[in-house]
């Protein structure tokens, strides 16, 4: 017999039971589903956090204080410990060419000519390195000490009239002051400098932590013991020599030398509870990547018992049809149907059954992370190789749940097949 | 008809069943059944009729002695070698009609084919023609629950005729039907025989068996005694089982 013909006629007996065949087939629609809108938003979250971003920090090495066993991505749990006079200690060390901390400052919105847009990411204050040159499509890096920025395309591109080098914004801060900057150059890319920023574009303004972040620290009086004191900063960024990994090495390591020692101001603030991490943001970002894939494998995992589970309902409905039928078995066997072809007419049903619900359960499937991609506002990727590796898994869903039904169809005693009411 | 003159032929045939104790369903049973005869099978239950009709049909094989259908031993094939020779040589209607229920009723026709190997178009033209003649023209599409119980049976008859059978094995097949639908069922078989069929009917009602040239009347597993039919004359004469080879082990000392 042919394959057609197996097909044609067991698609017949599926849309003789419409109603059960749809709720059996449910239970794969949902695995695949799952499966499907998981590996999706993970893909595209990965696309949205990690990006397109081959880690080139150079020569920049990120640190923060933290309880150790902490885990999380880059600053989790940092506390506020780094004063400016240890980031001056550290720049004398002999491994490191620079050290500047790295802050946010919280803002409401930003305006130009007039034009206001909201903007509650705030700016990245830090020192005027953290901007490095290579990455500047125009103007110059910020000075310390003065009120100005470098703002990236995304930032520029928001309002009617592009901003452009020389322009002047009015930033309003959380609380509703406000202060100005003045524009002194654009970058070439939306994506994070860093990893404490994260990796994905957004309009980003990047400001000197003089007098920004201090400015906000005098007012809300954070970060430092008492008024007067200087800011402290939560995370800092320090310059190694070269880019090699020892020069990397020696710098971190001088850094977090002195940083946990007593002569520090840090040093003093940290109790034993906390720790210095330095991290360059190609080790930062292979550790998000790992958190990514855990995240990734569980629910994955998850999915693939639901998918068991659909499996196990085509196996029982399969069953039950196989008993339901025992005299229409009968009849073909009485007309000449061999074994083999009731076995390929039970294991063709099943296996319809199976690859249906991963055709619905991928079209859902992408359908919900796509949505979900949308909704949590990250860039839409598309898994193909996901679908056609459904429409297999749901072929072998098929064959796995079917073969026994199918199998125990095949054997039935046409005698007693025919009797059977 | 070509290779033997008869289309079933049974020698010594013994079935015997394994239920604790042996059961002797046939016990010995000489039968031959040439081809274009129309033979009708009787006797209580529990005769062994039923056991009869799945030795002939190539369901079932003996435990002793030969069936021979359509000149073919079957006592020596596998599952699938029987299996072809029944849906080759072999034409079932059943008493409950037995059609697939959501298969049209040229597509129920064309099902043997299907298992053949035959192609859709050689299939749907054969069951056309046949659902034809047997008066059912332009109902191919319907499904059998759309059709009456002697529509249905009709269908039957033009399935068991589609692969060109030795013999057409017709099992009560008016008990589900009312005496006048009954009737025009039979007359179709006596057509069919006319024609050359071979036709094989178990039943219980003698109205129906008159209606074949000879029957057949089991007992505990033995043939009681075979009776000869005249055409046109209902009544019949009785006859020893002389179309028994060997002599029949079923005449004797069964009253």
């Amino acid at each position: 017999m042919r394959p057609v013909e197996f097909l044609r006629l067991s698609w017949r007996s599926i849309r003789g039971h419409r109603l059960r065949s749809t709720l059996t087939t449910l239970g794969v629609i949902i695995g695949v589903a799952a499966v499907i809108a998981f590996v999706t938003l993970g893909a595209s979250l990965q696309a949205g956090v990690v990006g397109e971003f081959s880690p080139d920090d150079g020569r920049n090495v990120y640190g923060w204080a933290a309880d150790p066993d902490v885990e999380g991505g880059p600053a989790a749990g940092a506390q506020p410990v780094f004063s400016e006079a240890d980031l001056e200690a550290v720049e004398e060390l002999e491994a490191v060419e620079a050290a500047y901390g790295y802050a946010t400052v919280g803002t409401q919105a930003v305006s130009y000519d007039g034009e206001q847009v909201a903007q509650g990411d705030g700016l990245v204050a830090s020192g005027p390195s953290y901007v490095r040159e290579e990455r500047l499509a125009e103007g110059r890096q910020f000075e310390t000490g003065e009120r100005e920025a470098v703002i990236n395309p995304a930032a520029a591109g928001r309002f009617e009239e592009n901003v452009s080098v020389g322009d002047e914004l009015e930033v309003t801060l959380l609380g509703g002051a406000t202060t100005t900057v003045e524009v002194v150059g654009i970058t070439d890319t939306n994506e994070g400098l860093s990893p404490f920023e994260g990796f994905e574009s957004a309009p980003r303004i990047y400001v000197p932590t003089d007098p920004y972040y201090a400015e906000q620290t005098d007012g809300l009086g954070i970060g430092g013991e008492g008024a007067g004191e200087s800011a402290r900063f939560l995370a800092i960024v320090i310059e190694a020599e070269s880019a090699d990994e020892e020069a990397i090495d020696r710098a971190r390591e001088a850094a977090v030398g002195y940083l946990e020692s007593d002569a520090s101001d840090a040093g003093e603030l940290m109790d034993d509870e906390l720790a210095v991490t330095m991290q360059t943001s190609t080790e930062l970002l292979a550790q998000l990547q790992d958190v990514l894939d855990l995240l990734q494998n569980f629910v994955v995992g998850i999915a693939a018992i639901s998918l068991l589970v659909g499996s196990i309902g085509i196996a029982n409905i399969m069953l039950v049809s196989v008993t339901e039928r025992t005299r229409e078995i009968g009849i073909m066997k009485a007309v000449g149907a061999q074994n083999r072809d009731v076995l390929g007419l039970f294991l063709a049903e099943a296996v319809i059954l199976g690859v249906v619900g991963a055709i619905f359960g991928t079209a859902l499937g992408l359908a919900a992370g796509y949505l979900g991609a949308w909704y949590i506002d990250l860039p839409l990727v598309y898994p193909l190789e996901y679908v056609a590796l459904a429409i297999v898994v749901g072929v072998l869903v098929g064959i796995a749940s079917g073969l026994y039904p199918a199998w125990r169809a095949a054997r039935t005693d046409p005698i007693d097949a025919l009797r059977y009411e | 008809m070509a290779e033997s003159a008869s289309a079933v032929a049974l020698s010594g045939v013994r079935r015997i069943y394994h239920v604790g104790e042996p059961v002797y369903a046939l016990d010995g049973v000489d039968l031959e059944i040439p081809r274009g005869s129309y033979t009708a099978i009787m006797g209580p239950s529990g005769s062994g009729k039923s056991t009869l009709m799945n030795l002939v049909g190539c369901l079932d094989t003996p435990t002793e002695g030969e069936v021979v259908v359509g000149g073919r031993e079957v006592t020596g094939l596998d599952e699938r070698e029987r299996t072809r020779l029944r849906g080759e040589e072999v034409g079932f209607v059943f008493q409950t009609f037995n059609l697939m229920p959501r298969l049209s009723a040229l597509e129920n026709v064309a099902l043997p084919g299907l298992f053949r190997g035959e192609d859709r178009a050689t299939r749907r033209e054969r069951a056309a023609a046949l659902l034809e003649r047997v008066g059912l023209a332009g109902r191919g599409d319907h499904l059998p629950n759309e059709l009456s119980g002697g529509q249905r049976q009709r269908v039957a008859i033009a399935r068991a005729l589609v692969n060109d059978p030795a013999l057409l094995l017709a099992d009560e097949p008016t008990g589900n039907l009312d005496t006048d639908t009954g009737r025009n069922v039979l007359d179709l078989f006596d057509e069919l025989h006319a024609a050359g069929n071979t036709v094989v009917m178990v039943t219980h009602e003698p109205h129906v068996a008159e209606r074949a040239e000879r029957i057949v009347h089991l007992l505990d597993g033995r043939i009681e005694r075979i009776e000869s039919v005249d055409a046109g004359d209902a009544t019949g004469t009785e006859r020893d089982a002389t179309d028994a080879e060997g002599d029949a082990t079923g005449t004797e000392g069964k009253d």
